[in-house]
């Protein structure tokens, strides 16, 4: 029943669409206007629910083939979004300086990049080049704990 | 080999610093008693994007305070947009009592809460001092067929729906409530006002081609518009009429027999539960930022007025402003 | 005193060396500015206004205009080299700029962008020059139902770019609709899909979405080809036009430089609505529509001279009414402001001098802009030649400044992943991404000016139909949504074709 991938994505977005509609529904209603917040909302929920459906029944030869993804590309990907979210995490805590450059270093490390002096010399001077420049603009990144 | 030196190099620098900020902190709790004064660099906090009116007193005020010596320590502007606000209070509140971190704040500070929109409000920070004042202005397009305020609410109560007020903010917030209160005050019934938010300059547009017919903004707003004709205020919201040029032409709504004003206040607020010594030391800067003639030529620059309030009248003010606008929510049901 | 004359007194402040000296200056720190992320034209001149304080007013402006535009300027680079736009301007030249340096023609493709900015510039300041006065009346036409009206037309665009399956073309725009839906309801102050989070009553910035569903989800391939050595797209190539090139973008840049000259006028519209509007147009105009998207070189030639144009075109409403039509003009006033200018209605009779100085300023900081521009494009173009894994992840920290320097929110970092892995799985699956962006950036627009209406109106629809500019723009826009449909009736038979976005 799920064999392809368009069918997959319609049981999705039929999904969301219900739920988009049910948060719609709920809205608080404000009473001095003639056309309330959740009009535009449960148009297009509504509008998505039936687009779900008829992505269920059409046939698009582009979309049949599978989907591949060699496993160890997956893997890179997901190593690149668990440094993303370090970063994210560490960002306003150790400060921009130093979470970029170990951002830069580590992530170009990982994918492959084997000249250390350049990746060291890029990691470094970059991120101070970026955040003097802010300052310079009189614009605040991340101080962290780094004392300058 | 190379790689094991990197890392060991990086890490070694990590360690540095982790030791440096921590000697900068203790050294900042150290002192207490007596005398405050700031050890590094004070964070002012806009908590809005650049160029708002928040960021524009931020950014002037840092200007001043250092060029003219008043405070010796480098100030800096941070940013924090988001929420009208909240997210900014959100900020400085997790940064509790660390009397380097000033804000910036308005008559939103009371709104956003009292909306439901922020979980802190004034009561949660440490008001400082107030120092500007600014004053909201009814206008009309020049050949409307009202010339004050009591024309305009009489035509109002008769039939609410034939006249639309327009303003940049939402329902609940600041161009809304303004003129809420002073409809109130007038004997309007507030529930039927119909009420249309634009904006990006929408509403000064609006007035021009007809779609609206009240534009409720701020006196410098209109300003040269009046002087071009296109215009006409029906009426100002602050107590007394205003100095210069065209503004004193504006009629106030009290002297029009309404008894209600508006203040849109401009002041600085602290972390929650700051050092009473850093607090008097604040309180002594701003005091002498605003009686400095580089601040007055700011102020009559942007059309601000001067205002001034120590802590304690400032607290007194907000808490009175606070209990008027949650009466008006109320009755409107916004109030949350 | 007469445009002329006028001119000639604007040429006069801004030729002395101090005005040559500051234009420059800005012109230079204006495109640096437009390159980093997360520093758009907004901050530009936000930061400037501190700095100008003192100087004086006619030289302060000088520089100020030339940040300005230089930071609009400064944009489309990234947008072309990484496929990450630096600002919501240049998002629409990503559609055509990245491809085209893909296949090693990144220099020509620079090359494009700098002189469609330079003559979509250079058309909206002669227009401002000649008719500023005249276009106040239309700047100020729009009301809410125009406004409906122009942003349904815009919408009904979208069937120029849903190749491939129409129905999942409208499931992306309806979910970019819906993203548009999230924050505090103006009309109503309702926050909707905010889930309690502060973060999101604001809505959701363009520059975050898009950012994330083009910048992060390349991203992806470029860790898929992590190994491959050199690529095609690492060549830069030539920088020089062909004659062909020209007559392709010569009727291009022309036309799209009036639509973004016109769309800049109207307040609350701007540049990034009108570069938007201007790729699907072109692209509907076009004989050949399936180029577009694949590196065609007047898919980047349309938005950039558009966008330029509108930022000229912004200036109308803001030198001739005193009326700032979108952030960064409001911005402009603040700063005029500071310099002891008031903005409004009078501002070309009583100063005359500052209004002209300005035009005069845009005159030369143009062509400054272009002189300085084509020369640094090879060395600009050199990030191509960082070895992947490298350029990996500096086009994610591009993307981390430019969304936080922004928001300076740690949540909206956490917002740019979600749409980055959005747009990976829509690539995956063959849905296109820029139908979502376009009802991103007119559906929230469309709903505010429909329900503005329907207030005025007291709930009745009539508005729509009894106002003229309002009745014809929806009109031409059911017109331009029926006819191709009773076309593809007509020829049931045709082959489908996917739009690789």
């Amino acid at each position: 029943m799920l064999n392809t991938t368009n069918k997959k994505m319609a049981v999705v977005l039929l999904v969301i669409s219900i739920i988009y509609l049910i948060v719609s529904f709920r809205l608080p209603s404000y009473a001095y206007v003639p056309v309330d917040s959740d009009m535009v909302p449960i148009a297009l929920g509504v509008l998505l629910f039936f687009l779900s459906i008829a992505l269920y029944f059409i046939k698009d030869e582009k979309s049949e083939e599978k989907v591949k993804l060699p496993k160890e590309d997956l893997l890179a990907i997901l190593i690149v979004i668990g440094f993303i979210v370090t970063y994210i995490f560490l960002l306003e805590i150790i400060g921009f300086i130093l979470i970029t450059a170990l951002f830069i270093f580590f992530c170009s490390w990982f994918l492959g990049f084997k000249k250390f002096i350049t990746n060291l010399i890029v990691s470094i001077v970059l991120p101070f080049a970026i955040y003097y420049m802010f300052i310079a603009l009189q614009i605040q990144l991340p101080q962290g704990i780094l004392p300058f | 080999m190379k790689k094991i030196a990197a890392i060991l190099s990086l890490a070694f620098v990590m360690v540095i610093s982790a030791a440096c900020s921590g000697n900068t902190t203790t050294s900042d709790k150290a002192k207490t008693n007596g005398e405050w004064k700031p050890e590094k660099a004070i964070e002012i906090t806009a908590p809005s994007g650049a160029g708002g009116g928040w960021d524009t007193t931020a950014r002037m005020a840092a200007k001043v305070l250092n060029e003219t010596k008043i405070i010796n320590q480098s100030i800096g502007v941070v940013n924090k947009p988001g929420g009208g606000g909240a997210v900014g209070w959100a900020y400085i509140h997790s940064k509790k009592a660390d009397p380097q971190r000033l804000f910036v704040t308005s008559p939103p500070m009371l709104l956003v809460p009292l909306n439901g929109q922020s979980q802190y409000d004034y009561e949660d920070f440490t008001p400082i001092a107030n120092i500007i004042a600014d004053y909201a202005a009814f206008a009309v397009k020049a050949d409307a067929k009202w010339n004050n305020l009591n024309e305009l609410f009489a035509d109002m109560k008769k039939d609410p729906s034939s006249i639309t007020i327009v303003g940049a903010s939402s329902p609940g917030s600041m161009d809304h409530i303004q003129f809420v209160k002073i409809a109130k005050a007038a004997g309007v019934d507030i529930t039927k006002l119909k009420y249309v938010s634009d904006q990006d300059g929408g509403g000064l547009t609006q007035i021009l081609n007809g779609s609206a017919d009240v534009y409720s903004t701020g006196v410098a707003e209109t300003v040269e518009q009046v002087k071009a004709g296109k215009i006409k205020v029906l009426g100002v919201t602050s107590e007394e009429r205003l100095k210069g040029d065209v503004l004193s032409d504006f009629p106030t709504a009290k002297e029009q027999g309404i008894d209600a004003t508006f203040v849109n206040w401009r002041g600085f607020f602290g972390p929650p539960d700051m050092d009473k010594n850093a607090l008097a030391y604040y309180e002594k800067k701003l005091k002498e930022l605003s009686d400095s003639a580089e601040w007055a030529e700011i102020r009559q620059k942007y059309g601000w007025d001067e205002m001034y309030m120590d802590s304690a009248e400032y607290k007194d003010f907000l808490k009175k402003e606070n209990n008027e606008i949650k009466t008006l929510l109320e009755e409107l049901g916004l109030a949350k | 005193m007469d445009v002329f004359h006028g001119l000639l007194t604007g040429f006069e402040v801004a030729f002395s060396l101090n005005g040559l000296l500051f234009v420059l200056i800005g012109v230079t720190v204006g495109t640096i500015i437009g390159m980093i992320p997360g520093l758009g034209p907004i901050t530009a001149i936000a930061v400037m206004i501190p700095i100008t304080y003192g100087m004086d007013p006619a030289i302060a402006l000088l520089l100020m205009a030339g940040v300005y535009y230089g930071a609009a300027y400064g944009g489309a680079s990234s947008s072309i080299l990484l496929n990450a736009p630096g600002t919501s301007e240049a998002v629409a030249t990503t559609f055509d700029g990245y491809p085209m340096a893909k296949q090693g023609k990144a220099g020509k493709a620079m090359a494009t962008a700098a002189i469609a900015s330079f003559v979509g510039g250079t058309i909206s300041i002669i227009f401002l020059t000649f008719l500023a006065p005249t276009l106040s009346k239309v700047a100020v036409s729009f009301g809410p139902p125009e406004y409906f009206a122009l942003m349904l037309l815009g919408l009904t665009a979208l069937s120029s770019l849903s190749e491939g399956s129409t129905i999942k073309a409208l499931i992306s725009a309806t979910i970019g609709f819906m993203i548009a839906t999230v924050g505090i309801d103006s009309q109503t102050g309702t926050a909707r899909f905010t889930f309690g989070s502060a973060h999101l009553l604001e809505g959701i910035d363009f520059l975050v979405l898009a950012l994330g569903l083009f910048a992060l989800a390349e991203v992806t391939s470029l860790i898929i080809f992590r190994k491959e050595k050199i690529a095609e797209s690492s060549k830069i190539g030539s920088l020089k036009l062909t004659k062909q090139d020209y007559k392709d973008i010569i009727p291009t840049m022309g036309r799209q430089s009036v639509l973004g000259f016109l769309i800049g006028v109207l307040p609350g519209a701007g540049g990034t609505i009108a570069s938007f509007l201007a790729y699907v147009s072109e692209k509907k105009l076009s004989k050949n529509p399936n180029a577009f998207g694949k590196g065609e070189i007047r898919g980047i030639a349309a938005p950039e001279a558009a966008n330029n144009a509108a930022s000229g075109g912004a200036f109308v409403p803001l030198l001739s009414l005193g009326i700032p039509g979108s952030g960064t003009t409001a911005v402009m006033l603040g700063a005029l402001m500071v310099l002891g200018i008031q903005p409004g209605p009078l501002l070309m009779a009583d100063h005359p001098d500052v209004f002209w100085g300005v035009i005069a300023s845009m005159y030369i900081g143009n062509i400054l802009l272009l002189v300085l521009n084509l020369p640094l494009i090879p060395y600009i173009s050199k990030i191509l030649r960082v070895p992947r894994p490298l350029l990996t992840s500096l086009v994610i920290v591009f993307c981390f400044i430019g969304v936080y320097g922004i928001s300076f929110s740690t949540f909206d970092l956490f917002l740019l992943l979600g749409f980055g892995v959005l747009g990976y799985v829509m690539r995956l699956v063959h849905f296109p991404a820029s139908p979502l962006l376009l009802a991103f950036i007119l559906g929230g627009m469309m709903e505010q000016s429909f329900r503005q209406a329907l207030t005025i109106s007291n709930g009745s629809l009539s508005i729509f139909f009894t106002n003229p500019i309002a009745c014809i723009l929806i009109i031409i826009s059911l017109a331009s949504f029926l006819v191709p449909i009773l076309k593809t009736v007509r020829k049931k038979t045709k082959v489908e074709q996917t739009m690789d976005m």
